[in-house]
């Protein structure tokens, strides 16, 4: 009897330790969690608050060390190596790619190294980041929200980001000007900072082209934590022919600021993506923001004229 | 990425080339397409270049020795279209290049006026020494070969009566310089010399030889200046020319400052030496200097040293130039009045915005006076460009700034309901040109972008093509008197 209620006592132990070991093993981290973690505790401390970007001089300024020194005359040992240094600044100056940088030993140099990080912070500093209200006001924008209820959310559930709040929709059924030739729709995405740069000479230079054509506009206003298909729900509740998304790009480690505008004529719940048309890379290094408004408003143009978008568009083009 | 929606358009595109020897003619198909990813904003480029027609090599038609016989090569013009089975009306774009000793200012005018006729109703430009150097660099190959392997690569193009030289340091233009040395410079008739160029003759005079029209065309002088030309050659790519070397230097000294790596010899006198042309295809005989002056240039011991690139064309590199490297295609996104264009011999006035848009504005202010000054001394109402340059980052307020300024400016015009013409450096010309329009909607607006040009050069614009692009032609005109 003792030794049985051993044997089971024994048996329960063993057990229990090997359900242990087998819990502990998932939990073994297979990319770090930290730089994802931090900036969230941030952002959920204050959710209203903003999040301050860096001044980019630090960023040109890191930049330009990395690079620069060895192109400083004097410190060649021979022509042979200016002419190869002279070649790879060509070679540099094609692409905002990381190339030609160097090495310490197999690892990147310092400067590389914290240039990369820093780029990397500024990705994640959009994502989190907000839109300041000053921006919004200033362009005489109303704000309204997305079923999603935090950053987090956003990201999990991007279905929550396709749908307006009750809320939402009453506010915008009131204040919207119902059926307008084109309604202009502004949201962070997942680049807040990309609308904090660049949507007011997006907006403004979008409004003046439209204008010379004579488009009209309806009224535009702000979604915060939106996605693309958004644009569908609106096109039922306000019935514009066409749609112009001003939405954040997700951050890459070039630029953390670019925006796209996502165009679809007649948008409604269950439209095909290839309705859908963008353009992208609008940002200081892509398309300059003010050139990429008056390109976009020939684009609504020819949207209205052939009633179509996207791959519909190229059919009836040809 | 290549869009896969985007068309291919075509552009036929003439180049005319008349020397001082002979005179070619070359048609040629340009492809255009977007080479932006289609969720980008269009980028179209010329991607590819095909060569469809060359006509045979004549002997430049000639009323005097410097004065072209104009019926003549329209004659010439015409035929060739026909047998390459093409109407005037097709050609979009393209150059007609008056080069050597016939590039005068006269010839030039009555050309351009003469062959919009019976060339298309294209682009004509006319050529002075410099141009004509980086057309044939870029017609020989040199081009391509300095931009391939970053070697610095002369093109040195010997015609009858100039060599132009063209130096590129990678696709970069180091420099360029002109000589008196070509072919046709001494002439024969029956086994005499029947003719000596001025230039020619001063340096027979400088140097203290006896050569005269009617000496027989083995007098040993005749070996001394080929010589001698060959020589200088060498001097002029090392940078060592002195005083004497002045008689056969046109315009300015050499002025690049990277060391010549490789050579590539182009033009008539190449011919002699590489012989890619077939002599029964080409009617012109010449009985001169060339075939001399090309032996002197290959034994040349000062040219051993340098790397000799054969070239792509000998005899035919300025008109394939001319054909295929003058034209530029502008941005896709550009605001233009269809209606004003083609717009032709456009003088541009550079304002610099020295990246701070105040500074430009402050520039723009009294810019109308000066390029009026520059261009249009008789307030005859000669439109010119305003080609900004070193533009900042700009906002919508900035744009909006400068929109207001230009058209200052352009009220400041003899002639104020002309068109205003603006070419940007960057991709900015559908914004301006909405703003002006926005501004002053009676205005017509030409509004061009990423087109890289210099103060002082003349531009051509042409009709609109499909894509929404315009081809643009830049010509430096400066002529030799």
């Amino acid at each position: 009897m003792k030794e049985e209620l051993i044997a089971s006592i024994t048996k329960l132990v063993v057990e229990k330790l090997s359900q242990e070991k087998t819990q502990s093993e998932p939990e073994v981290d297979l990319w770090s969690k930290q730089p994802k973690n931090l900036p969230l505790e941030a952002a959920a401390g204050q959710p209203e608050g903003q999040v301050r970007f860096k001044p980019l001089q630090m960023q040109e300024a890191n930049g330009k060390q990395t690079v620069k020194p060895l192109s400083q005359k004097g410190e060649f040992s021979s022509p042979e190596q200016e002419k190869k240094e002279q070649q790879l600044e060509e070679l540099r100056k094609k692409t905002p790619s990381r190339i030609a940088v160097g090495r310490a030993g197999s690892r990147p140099k310092t400067d590389t190294w914290l240039k990369f990080r820093f780029d990397h912070a500024a990705a994640v500093d959009a994502v989190y980041g907000e839109v300041s209200p000053a921006v919004l006001e200033s362009l005489d924008l109303f704000s309204v929200q997305t079923k999603v209820k935090d950053k987090e959310e956003y990201i999990r559930r991007p279905d929550r980001g396709r749908q307006l709040s009750d809320e939402a929709k009453a506010i915008i059924k009131q204040r919207c000007q119902s059926s307008p030739a084109v309604q202009i729709v502004i949201s962070n995405g997942l680049s807040a900072k990309a609308i904090e740069t660049n949507i007011e000479d997006v907006y403004l230079s979008l409004q003046q082209s439209l204008n010379n054509l004579g488009i009209q506009t309806g009224t535009t206003f702000y979604v915060d934590k939106g996605r693309v298909a958004l644009m569908d729900e609106i096109g039922d509740l306000l019935t514009p022919d066409v749609v112009v998304m001003l939405i954040g790009e997700r951050p890459g480690l070039v630029s953390a600021e670019s925006l796209s505008a996502y165009l679809c004529y007649k948008p409604h719940k269950g439209v095909l993506e290839a309705e859908r048309m963008v353009v992208s890379n609008i940002h200081k290094g892509g398309i300059p923001p003010v050139e990429a408004g008056a390109y976009l408003g020939t684009v609504v143009q020819k949207i209205l004229k052939y009633e179509a978008s996207g791959v519909s568009l190229v059919k009836k083009e040809n | 990425m290549k869009s896969s929606f985007s068309r291919v358009e075509t552009l036929l595109s003439a180049g005319i080339d008349i020397g001082t020897s002979t005179t070619k003619l070359v048609i040629s198909q340009f492809s255009l397409m977007n080479m932006a990813g289609d969720t980008h904003v269009p980028r179209i480029e010329i991607t590819d270049k095909e060569i469809l027609y060359r006509s045979p090599i004549y002997r430049t038609p000639l009323v005097s020795p410097t004065v072209i016989d104009l019926k003549a090569v329209d004659q010439i013009v015409k035929n060739e279209y026909a047998k390459a089975g093409i109407e005037p009306g097709q050609i979009k774009t393209g150059a007609v290049i008056i080069t050597g000793e016939t590039a005068t200012k006269q010839n030039a005018a009555e050309m351009v006026h003469h062959l919009s006729d019976a060339a298309g109703e294209f682009l004509v430009a006319t050529a002075g020494p410099d141009l004509e150097g980086i057309i044939a660099a870029k017609g020989s190959g040199a081009y391509e070969y300095a931009k391939k392997t970053g070697k610095v690569t002369a093109n040195i193009d010997i015609g009858g009566g100039t060599a132009n030289i063209a130096v590129y340091e990678s696709s970069r233009l180091a420099g360029t310089c002109t000589l008196h040395i070509g072919g046709r410079l001494i002439e024969f008739e029956a086994g005499k010399v029947k003719s000596i160029s001025s230039p020619v003759q001063k340096l027979i005079n400088q140097e203290g030889w006896t050569l005269q029209t009617g000496d027989s065309s083995d007098h040993p002088d005749i070996q001394k200046v080929t010589s001698w030309m060959a020589e200088l050659i060498v001097k002029v790519l090392r940078k060592q020319t002195s005083p004497r070397d002045q008689v056969l230097i046109l315009g300015h000294e050499p002025q690049w400052d990277a060391d010549i790596e490789v050579i590539v010899v182009s033009g008539g006198v190449s011919e002699c030496m590489y012989q890619f042309e077939d002599p029964a295809a080409s009617p012109a005989m010449y009985d001169d200097i060339g075939v001399i002056l090309a032996r002197s240039i290959q034994q040349a011991a000062g040219l051993q040293w340098y790397e000799w690139r054969r070239p792509d064309e000998t005899v035919r590199a300025t008109v394939l130039g001319a054909g295929t490297q003058t034209t530029n295609i502008s941005g896709a996104t550009i605001q233009v009045e269809s209606s004003e264009l083609p717009q032709k011999n456009l003088p541009v006035f550079e304002v610099s915005f020295e990246q701070d848009v105040a500074v430009g504005l402050r520039k723009l202010q009294g810019s109308t006076e000066a390029a009026v000054a520059m261009y249009d001394p008789g307030k005859e109402g000669q439109n010119f460009v305003w080609y900004l340059t070193d533009m900042p980052y700009l906002k919508f307020k900035d744009i909006q700034s400068i929109a207001g300024a230009l058209l200052a400016c352009q009220e400041l015009k003899p002639d104020s309901s002309q068109p205003l013409i603006i070419v940007l450096q960057s991709d900015h010309a559908k914004v301006l040109g909405q703003t002006l329009q926005a501004l002053k909607p009676a205005q017509s607006i030409l509004c061009v972008d990423q087109i890289e040009v210099e103060h002082g050069d003349y531009m051509d614009i042409g009709q609109m093509l499909q894509s929404g692009v315009v081809p643009v032609v830049i010509k430096t005109l400066t002529f030799h008197s």
